[in-house]
């Protein structure tokens, strides 16, 4: 891989974890003293995806912009590695007009049309759609693709099966990937999972499978480049599963009392880790890490302040936009 | 006036030749397949079989299997898989076999294809139809018989038309195409006008050749009179009909009939008008009676103007039970002549 | 005058007996060559009786009438 490539890998995760850092204090910030969901400038749920962003980065470097993304609840990192517009997005978390979707979606209902990403909070529920881009790509004669990243409890989710039955039966131009965080809320993927890995299930509907462990940025890239590949040249589609690492609570707010491993947890952090392998490769300095850092802090809370200085909806309003 | 004439008056030559309403809409995606390639059909048996009531029959002659798609039995896929496309900029018709299918796949249907366009704010659109085959009175008891456009219309993003008749059928077949929204196109077995179930004289008529456009959330006033007004759809258009004319004949009493053609938009002015004038209402509805669409036409003379009613409204409906099989049971809670014209007797106390 | 038969639908059983299911058109009315006249069933399957010429049709055979395939069910001059 050369050097530039895995210097991107880093800046997007780089990115992607600032922003959480970001929506984590704002979310918070006016929520105490005892936590009240309902509360401040980012009310609702809220959940964030640090530790999963190897899985975002790694396949949406692939990506075009005419690419189309469907995501899940848990959409932030994916969303910025595929280019959404960082400004519009926050307004929307932040519930503002300015917002992708002028305040009505929130943060799990992220739409845009430039990028073609969209998300849902129902689990699932993106994958047959994806087959829908896929086959609207196939039916241009395009050599777009559209991927659908889902998590590892989804798996279990008949519109998973459905979704990968029916690609495969018409090779439609369609990437599967399964997050798997081994979290689904605080059921642990053995005790939903009847089978050990997710990428076996491809062999059911026909499709290559391929599990990628470690969490590692660019066994991610190179999978995702070749199923990729396979798609734009309408080989079909490929399930991926990235045995990857949710670092905070299913959502904010989540004491994680389930969860035995918690305190080693912050030691698996991918991103020190990919920084380290770069520092040893020589690509990354003291310096040049830090001003990444800044350059993120600065995108990050440039569109914070976007949003927060931006109107909320007039209530007058509400009824709009619920048909064309 | 005839359930015919306010589609005549929307087509622009005389309506000489006659269709059944599933060949009608079979025309009406025809003839928008023609005029845009980006309209395709998919589902269960829709190509070779043509549909199982017919609404598809010959697309895949002419249209071939690229635009005219059998789907496996995996409705929550391909109802996803139109959504998709809809977005991409195609124009899928996706069938689902009866709409008592609904469950398997209503997450994608109401979650998703009718809140896509409120949830991006306006900036993403779904123009989609999903059609389907509704309602009972053949035997095909409780899972098989179901109307359900009451759950349909409940939930906000989505389009409801339940065409009565032939020329509606295509009217609304190609504004529903031509709709940017996501559009539940419901019609009923009963007026399909099939060689192999019981048929109501009128499910055959004339349509006009050329495409044209019914409006959809316009009612059509399907019979004018003085004494009450029966605000219906679907099957039940054909039923209210067959008493007006009896009790004209019989007692001199004079109903108006509205046929609703759309749940959503609801045109709720035209049984304000009406109500207005007769100053009776009876709802006939073969949905469930309880929480849905009697109760919201109810709802609408109530909380607009109450004093239009000089005695209260009256509802035919399908009680509360799931559809029986045995043939004596399923006509009794089925809105059949007989219940209808009984309560429109009680209601002008005749 | 042209003669209107009954579709061949069952191959098997070429005096097959059906039902004239449904008449799109009233009798005396003129119709164009190849207008859709009718529908016709034998057991399940079901198929198009369509004008052979155009003309006046005479209908000879009533809706839900039975008859067999081949016979004549209508005439156009």
């Amino acid at each position: 891989m050369d050097e530039k490539t895995r210097l991107d890998l880093y800046r997007v995760m780089v990115l992607s974890r600032t922003y959480e850092e970001a929506i984590l204090r704002e979310y918070h910030a006016d929520k105490k003293p005892a936590f009240d969901i309902g509360a401040g400038l980012v009310p609702g749920e809220m959940h964030l995806s640090a530790g999963q962003e190897p899985v975002a980065a790694g396949v949406c470097a692939h990506l075009r912009d005419d690419d189309a993304v469907t995501a899940t609840h848990r959409p932030h990192h994916i969303a910025i590695a595929h280019g959404v517009d960082l400004d519009k997005m926050t307004a929307e978390i932040f519930g503002r007009q300015t917002g992708l979707g002028r305040g009505r979606g929130g943060h799990m209902h992220l739409f845009d049309p430039a990028t073609h990403f969209s998300c849902s909070g129902i689990v699932a529920e993106g994958l047959p759609p994806a087959t829908g881009h896929a086959f609207a790509f196939q039916r241009q004669g395009s050599d777009r693709v559209a991927v659908a990243f889902t998590g590892e409890g989804a798996a279990n989710q008949g519109a998973f099966h459905e979704s990968l039955n029916l690609a495969a039966l018409w090779k439609l131009p369609v990437v599967f990937v399964i997050e798997d965080n081994e979290w689904a809320i605080s059921v642990s993927r053995k005790a939903s999972t009847a089978i050990s890995s997710n990428a076996d299930r491809a062999a059911a509907y026909g499709i290559p499978g391929q599990r990628i462990e470690d969490n590692d940025v660019e066994a991610v890239y190179t999978a995702a480049g070749n199923a990729v590949a396979r798609a734009r040249a309408g080989e079909g589609p490929t399930l991926l599963e990235v045995h990857t690492l949710r670092l905070w609570g299913h959502f904010e707010g989540d004491a994680q009392g389930y969860r035995p491993d918690l305190a080693e947890v912050p030691g698996r952090d991918p991103i020190p880790a990919y920084e380290a392998r770069l520092t040893d490769a020589g690509i990354l300095t003291p310096d040049l890490v830090a001003s990444i850092k800044e350059e993120a802090v600065a995108r990050v809370e440039k569109a914070i302040g976007f949003a927060k200085s931006s109107p909320v909806p007039a209530p007058e309003t509400a009824l709009e936009y619920v048909f064309a | 006036m005839s359930v015919t004439d306010s589609a005549a008056t929307t087509a622009s030559a005389p309506a000489a030749r006659k269709l059944t309403t599933a060949r009608a809409i079979a025309e009406g995606i025809a003839q928008e397949m023609e005029r845009d390639t980006s309209v395709f059909v998919l589902g269960e048996d829709i190509g070779k079989y043509g549909g199982i009531f017919s609404a598809t029959t010959g697309l895949l002659d002419k249209f071939g299997p690229e635009r005219v798609i059998d789907t496996p039995i995996s409705e929550t896929a391909f109802i996803g898989l139109g959504t998709g496309a809809a977005v991409e900029g195609m124009r899928p018709i996706v069938e689902l076999m009866f709409a008592d299918f609904f469950g398997v796949a209503m997450d994608q249907i109401y979650n998703h294809m009718a809140k896509i366009c409120f949830e991006s704010g306006g900036n993403v659109r779904v123009p989609m139809v999903l059609m389907m085959a509704a309602g009972g009175g053949y035997s095909d008891a409780a899972q098989h018989s179901q109307c359900l456009w009451g759950t349909f219309a409940h939930l906000p993003g989505m389009k409801v038309v339940v065409p009565s008749n032939p020329a509606d059928a295509k009217g609304l077949m190609i504004s529903a195409i031509r709709d940017d929204n996501p559009v539940v196109y419901m019609f009923h077995k009963g007026v399909m006008g099939l060689p192999w179930m019981a048929k109501n004289p009128r499910s055959i008529a004339p349509v006009a050749e050329e495409p044209y456009e019914t409006p959809i959330g316009q009612a059509a006033v399907a019979r004018e009179g003085g004494d009450a007004t029966v605000v219906t759809v679907s099957l039940s258009v054909h039923h209210a009909l067959d008493v007006a004319e009896q009790l004209s004949a019989e007692h001199g009493i004079e109903l108006e009939v509205i046929d609703l053609r759309s749940l959503v938009p609801l045109d709720r002015e035209a049984v304000l008008t009406s109500v207005a004038k007769t100053g009776h209402l009876l709802v006939v509805d073969e949905d469930y009676q309880s929480f849905g669409l009697s109760g919201e036409i109810a709802a609408t003379v109530a909380e607009t103007d109450p004093g239009l009613l000089r005695a209260p409204v009256r509802r035919v409906a399908v009680p509360d039970v799931p559809i029986p099989y045995a043939r004596s049971l399923e006509s009794a809670v089925l809105p059949t002549r007989e219940r209808i014209k009984a309560a429109a007797r009680e209601l002008v106390g005749a | 005058m042209s003669e209107v038969r009954f579709p061949e639908l069952s191959k098997e059983q070429p005096d097959a007996e059906g039902v004239l299911a449904t008449w799109f058109v009233n009798d005396g009315d003129q119709v164009a060559s190849g207008q859709l006249l009718g529908e016709v069933m034998v057991d399940k399957a079901s198929g198009d009786v369509l004008a052979p010429a155009a003309g006046r049709v005479r209908l000879l055979v009533a809706e839900e009438q039975a008859a067999r395939q081949g016979t004549v069910i209508a005439t156009v001059e």
